[in-house]
């Protein structure tokens, strides 16, 4: 399953970015000159200190954020780019939040059929079909009627996961999932999470939960100050660490 | 612990039977009644001497001639129940178009059309701070005969294009009180801007607003009363004509301000409705 694929051909990366740069207002450069490839079913968890640029990275690969400079190639779709090419890149990346980010106003069922219904013009049954088996997906049977505000926090992250796999992606982003999370919840939510990995789905997790990428993830990239620092296969990076900044971190959250 | 405890019980002994004493003693309603038989006396009293000593000739008798009449045995509406329904049309179709204008004008302001959100500002800021009775007169005496506008479709643009600055600035503060991850999780399901706005963000914004929204409403059926300075038969000129011919000024205002009161009542009555029924559902 693990491949090094670092900057390889861009026909053999799902993902590839080339220095990508971002920089907010205010002279921040969040993302500064970030270059990735990420493979086909290749788990690659991003961590790093809060700040360096981790979430940024991650939005600029589904265009929620427009980069000042370089590229994204999404399975061979380059952002930036026309509109057209922007709406087909969302298509095939789903993304879950650190707030979930359900919609409040609409049931569980509600919010997992929507982009289905709108975006690939499903019918209501079709829909419904496929939102039964998503839920069956991540353990939520029961909760199709239920409102988000009456579900616990994992539940609501459950349910967005759903929400994010409805359009059959290509590619799965995870922005620090389990952050906003009780103790007890987050197991749930990984478990999800796991399950996706080990069905082959590439994966891309800015997270802290080191457990979750040492068991689940291909590859660890490993971000400060908008830059790349190290980025190896995920046992040579946690037992073999290259760079002394990396083993710092390392050393202070394991 | 069992010093807290006990303290708490005698704390709470007393409250619960008074709280019991409250509710099944025989003498608690009748009690009310009594306070609310007092409070009628005093306002009676009050509204007596008002009309003995005012030293007016009271009519009312004559009122219900100008809400309903007989004629060959069927009931036609009187006057005043006849511009009650002129100024509900005019409510109606001002009501509608505000709201119309008003999100069309909140959407330019946040539209990313320099052009577009100047246009709005403009229309907001020039409509928001001009009395209303002008832009009535602009509207009937100039820019009806420029594109040949009825009366009463001039009073409804006017309404509406005063009603409807406020109501933007209302739909702007909602649109904008909407969380950003709501839009983000829209635009990383490959919503369009269209259907973020539809689906996921008006919904949301339109139950927040409902309350000030309900206001407008309210302040809307009542500035209709203004559209009479252009001699539509609204509720208001048609109690104008009246009293002028009858002299009944007292009775007919009253009856005319209660008619009003009518409408916003029931006006607010149905917002709450809407408003309780939003609320289960989130």
């Amino acid at each position: 399953m693990s491949r090094q694929g670092n900057g390889g051909a861009s026909g053999a990366c799902a993902i590839l970015v080339q220095d990508a740069v971002k920089v907010f207002p205010g002279g921040v450069r969040a993302v500064d000159g970030v270059s990735l490839c990420v493979d086909e079913s290749d788990v690659v968890c991003v961590v790093g200190p809060s700040g360096s640029g981790k979430s940024t990275l991650l939005r600029c690969i589904n265009g929620l954020e427009e980069m000042d400079s370089g590229s994204v190639l999404v399975h061979g779709v380059r952002l930036p780019g026309s509109r057209a090419d922007l709406m087909r890149v969302r298509r095939m990346v789903g993304m879950v939040f650190q707030q979930f980010n359900l919609f409040p106003h609409l049931r569980v069922r509600e919010n997992i059929n929507l982009a289905q219904r709108l975006v690939n013009k499903k019918s209501r049954d079709e829909a419904d079909a496929a939102t039964e088996s998503l839920l069956a997906k991540v353990d939520l049977t029961d909760k199709a009627e239920a409102w988000p505000a009456q579900l616990s926090g994992g539940q609501q992250q459950r349910v967005a996961i759903a929400r994010a796999l409805a359009l059959d992606p290509k590619v799965m982003l995870f922005d620090e999932a389990t952050s906003a999370l009780d103790p007890e919840t987050i197991g749930e939510v990984l478990t999800v999470m796991k399950r996706l990995a080990a069905e082959g789905t590439t994966m891309v997790a800015v997270t802290h939960e080191m457990g979750f990428a040492r068991e689940a993830a291909d590859r660890m990239v490993f971000m400060e100050n908008g830059k790349i620092l190290e980025q190896a296969p995920v046992q040579e990076f946690f037992e073999n660490p290259r760079e002394e900044r990396t083993r710092e971190f390392l050393s202070r959250i394991l | 612990m069992e010093l807290e405890f006990r303290e708490g019980v005698v704390v709470k002994h007393p409250a619960s039977e008074r709280a019991a004493s409250h509710g099944s003693h025989p003498a608690g309603p009748a009690r009310a009644a009594a306070r609310w038989l007092v409070a009628a006396g005093i306002l009676g009293w009050l509204a007596w001497r008002g009309v003995t000593n005012l030293d007016y000739h009271w009519q009312w008798y004559r009122v219900p001639g100008f809400l309903v009449q007989i004629q060959d045995g069927r009931w036609t509406p009187g006057l005043l129940l006849q511009g009650l329904w002129v100024t509900f049309k005019i409510t109606g179709a001002s009501l509608a178009l505000s709201l119309a204008l008003g999100l069309i004008t909140a959407l330019l302001r946040l539209s990313g059309s320099v052009a577009g959100r100047l246009l709005a500002r403009i229309y907001m800021e020039l409509v928001r701070n001009t009395p209303l009775l002008i832009q009535i007169f602009f509207l009937y005496f100039v820019v009806a005969r420029i594109f040949a506008i009825s009366r009463f479709w001039s009073a409804v643009w006017a309404l509406s294009l005063f009603e409807g600055a406020y109501a933007s600035e209302i739909f702007r503060a909602g649109i904008v009180s909407i969380a950003r991850g709501q839009w983000e999780a829209a635009a990383s399901l490959g919503l369009t801007g269209f259907q973020t706005y539809t689906r996921v963000i008006l919904p949301q914004a339109v139950r927040r607003v409902l309350p000030p929204l309900t206001s407008q409403a309210v302040s809307l059926v009542k500035d209709s009363a203004l559209v009479s300075t252009i001699a539509v038969y609204d509720l208001t000129m048609r109690a104008q004509s009246v009293v002028s011919e009858t002299f009944l000024a007292f009775e007919i205002w009253f009856t005319v301000a209660a008619l009003y009161l009518a409408i916003t009542v029931t006006l607010s009555a149905v917002a709450q409705a809407m408003e309780a029924r939003l609320r289960v559902r989130t």
